[in-house]
């Protein structure tokens, strides 16, 4: 408990620590940080929506310390401000649009790449030194060293462009309102091959690695000669004593995969044009919405925190000699 | 040394990617000579395919493929050694002063580590990037070398717990050598293949995300490099007109260049721990993909 307390506070201080380097960003610049900040929203913004603007970023007459007070309360009051490009959409609802989409296809692509890889791994440690350990172990060093926008780009040009067997963009047909409906649903899943297959690759190989050596590091010991010696079948000690054991480390992988997959899928989603948080970062960088900009990095931090206490807490759940500390 | 030299030779892994490597920076270095072409100008119309005049054809503006890609390289190139030099510096550095100096200091640095490890970095990244403008190559090495050092001084401080209580660091201390003087020449030496596996590592890292910066439009649009290439082409729509040159092009540089450092690095640490060679082939393989930071 007093583990899970301090790991809170450190949390907290984390998040602090983000929301700093956003207060004073724009003040470190050279040049009026208002100006930075708001130019591009020109004629749009009346006065009035310029001042309330102007406040959830911490710009009021007084010193720095107030200017920053000011700051933090209204991003702990949950005030991320308004969009520019969006105006008057607020910040937290033009993220927490993108954020479904995003949930819905990194959520996806990182059970499937999670349980793909962890049973590679497993297979390949089980069978060292054979053609198939090879095959999944250069594989996915192939798969891990080439950036992700390679990977996007060039999935998109065979399987989109060259045979034309996707769509290139879009999460769904534009032509469809968004309905339950089957053919809407359809499409969905057609629009979402693509940039599922191309995280699959680039995520697959890490967790197939990570199983891989956790398991062989496993197999020597002893408990797992006892379960040979007691004459357990094959599949039995390779599931139940090695990749039980080998898994706990995993979780841990998983969970940091869990916290990146808001930023991870960034290019991929700017490649496929797929309404998610990437792309509406991209968007926003491109027509310089620094209200989202900064929203986007609270939002990136606060899951990547979210995910790593997720880790702490299994832990402590699955691993008995973390319970009494 | 040459021990070391002559076991990378005899490694299959390192060889071939010692020799990926050495290909593309004998190339990037030898630029100006392989082409007559200047990168930057019209040289011929718009999105031809390659021909024996543009061998690997034109952009949308008419710049020669070819010549983008060779010059193009010493810029990815010169940003993933100087970033990579700078984070391995930084993470070395404070690394062994928190693991070796323990106590106060230790808390200090550990803390800032731990915390620069859960703000998500590209985000970050993106954040600076974008209020700075246009960044050229030297400050996005700058900027890479000063927010990815985490992950190198978390590993560093790691190995230098282990070696702290080595009889021979007692032996130092006992004799009365100054601080400094152990963590250069006492601890150092000693983490060597950590050091240089953090490198590659790093390296690997600045490309990727030299790269993957300027694609996403945040990059100098003066700048000859692969990141730039890309940007450039998407924005052309270069995959929807057909013009596959344009794009594929630095695609595969960049595939080969991660797959030739990777190579490289995975055969260094197979030579640093023979253990690993016969039985655990993999395991530092594992650190090396680094969680959070590589994944772009």
């Amino acid at each position: 408990m007093v583990f899970l307390l301090r790991r809170l506070g450190f949390y907290l201080a984390a998040f602090i620590a983000a929301a700093t380097i956003n207060f004073f960003l724009p003040r470190l610049m050279p040049g009026d940080p208002i100006e930075i900040m708001f130019s591009s929203a020109g004629a749009e913004l009346s006065m009035e929506n310029l001042a309330a603007l102007k406040l959830t970023f911490g710009f009021v007459d007084g010193p720095l310390w107030q200017q920053y007070l000011t700051y933090l309360q209204s991003i702990f009051t949950g005030d991320l401000g308004r969009s520019i490009k969006y105006f008057p959409l607020p910040v937290t609802s033009v993220l927490g649009h993108a954020l479904v989409w995003t949930i819905g296809l990194m959520g996806t692509a990182t059970i499937i790449s999670f349980t793909l890889g962890t049973f590679l791994g497993i297979l390949a440690a089980w069978r060292r030194g054979s053609v198939f350990d090879i095959v999944v172990s250069v594989g996915a060093i192939f798969a891990t060293s080439v950036p992700a926008v390679v990977t996007s780009l060039i999935v998109l040009f065979f399987f989109g462009f060259t045979l034309g067997w996707f769509p290139t963009g879009y999460a769904a047909d534009p032509a469809l309102d968004p309905a339950f409906t089957l053919t809407y649903i359809g499409s969905l899943l057609y629009h979402g091959v693509l940039p599922m297959v191309t995280l699959c690759t680039v995520l697959t190989g890490g967790f197939a690695v990570t199983m891989r050596n956790n398991m062989i590091n496993l197999l020597g010991e002893d408990y797992i000669v006892m379960a040979r010696a007691k004459g357990l079948s094959d599949s039995r000690v390779m599931l139940w004593y090695a990749a039980r054991n080998a898994l706990l480390p995993t979780v841990s992988s998983l969970a940091i995969a869990i916290g990146t997959i808001l930023g991870g899928s960034l290019v991929t989603e700017v490649v496929y044009n797929y309404p998610g948080l990437g792309n509406i970062l991209y968007q926003a960088i491109l027509a310089r919405d620094y209200p989202v900009i900064q929203g986007q990095l609270l939002i990136m931090t606060i899951a990547m925190l979210v995910a790593n206490f997720i880790v702490d807490v299994s832990y402590v759940l699955l691993d008995p000699r973390l319970r009494g500390a | 040394m040459g021990t070391l030299v002559r076991s990378l030779i005899r490694n299959r892994k390192a060889l071939v990617g010692m020799i990926i490597i050495s290909v593309i920076v004998l190339i990037a270095v030898a630029a100006p000579l392989l082409t007559e072409y200047n990168p930057a100008a019209r040289v011929g119309r718009p999105h031809q395919p390659p021909s024996a005049e543009h061998w690997l054809g034109t952009t949308r503006i008419g710049q020669d493929v070819f010549s983008r890609l060779i010059h193009g390289a010493r810029t990815s190139l010169a940003v993933g050694f100087g970033a990579g030099l700078l984070i391995t510096a930084l993470g070395t550095a404070l690394g062994i002063i928190a693991g070796y100096r323990g106590g106060k200091t230790d808390e200090v640095i550990s803390f800032f580590t731990n915390m620069v490890l859960v703000v998500p970095n590209l985000p970050l990244l993106l954040v600076l990037a974008a209020f700075i403008g246009q960044a050229s190559p030297l400050v996005i090495a700058v900027i890479l070398g000063f927010t990815s050092w985490a992950w190198g001084a978390r590993v560093t401080r790691a190995e230098t717990l282990s070696v702290k209580h080595k009889d021979f660091i007692k032996s130092a201390e006992m004799m009365g050598e100054p601080r400094w003087r152990i963590m250069t020449f006492e601890i150092f030496p000693n983490l060597i293949s950590i050091v240089g596996i953090n490198f590659i590592g790093s390296v690997i890292f600045a490309i990727i995300t030299e790269a993957t910066l300027e694609f996403l439009g945040l990059g100098d649009p003066k700048t000859v490099s692969w990141g730039m290439m890309l940007y450039n082409a998407q924005k052309a729509s270069a995959l929807s007109v057909g013009a596959w040159w344009d794009i594929l092009t630095p695609c595969f540089a960049l595939a080969l260049l991660g797959i030739g450092l990777s190579l490289l690095n995975f055969a260094v640490d197979e030579i640093a721990n023979p253990r690993l060679r016969t039985g655990n082939r993999l395991s530092r393989w594992t650190t090396l993909i680094r969680t959070g930071e590589g994944r772009l």
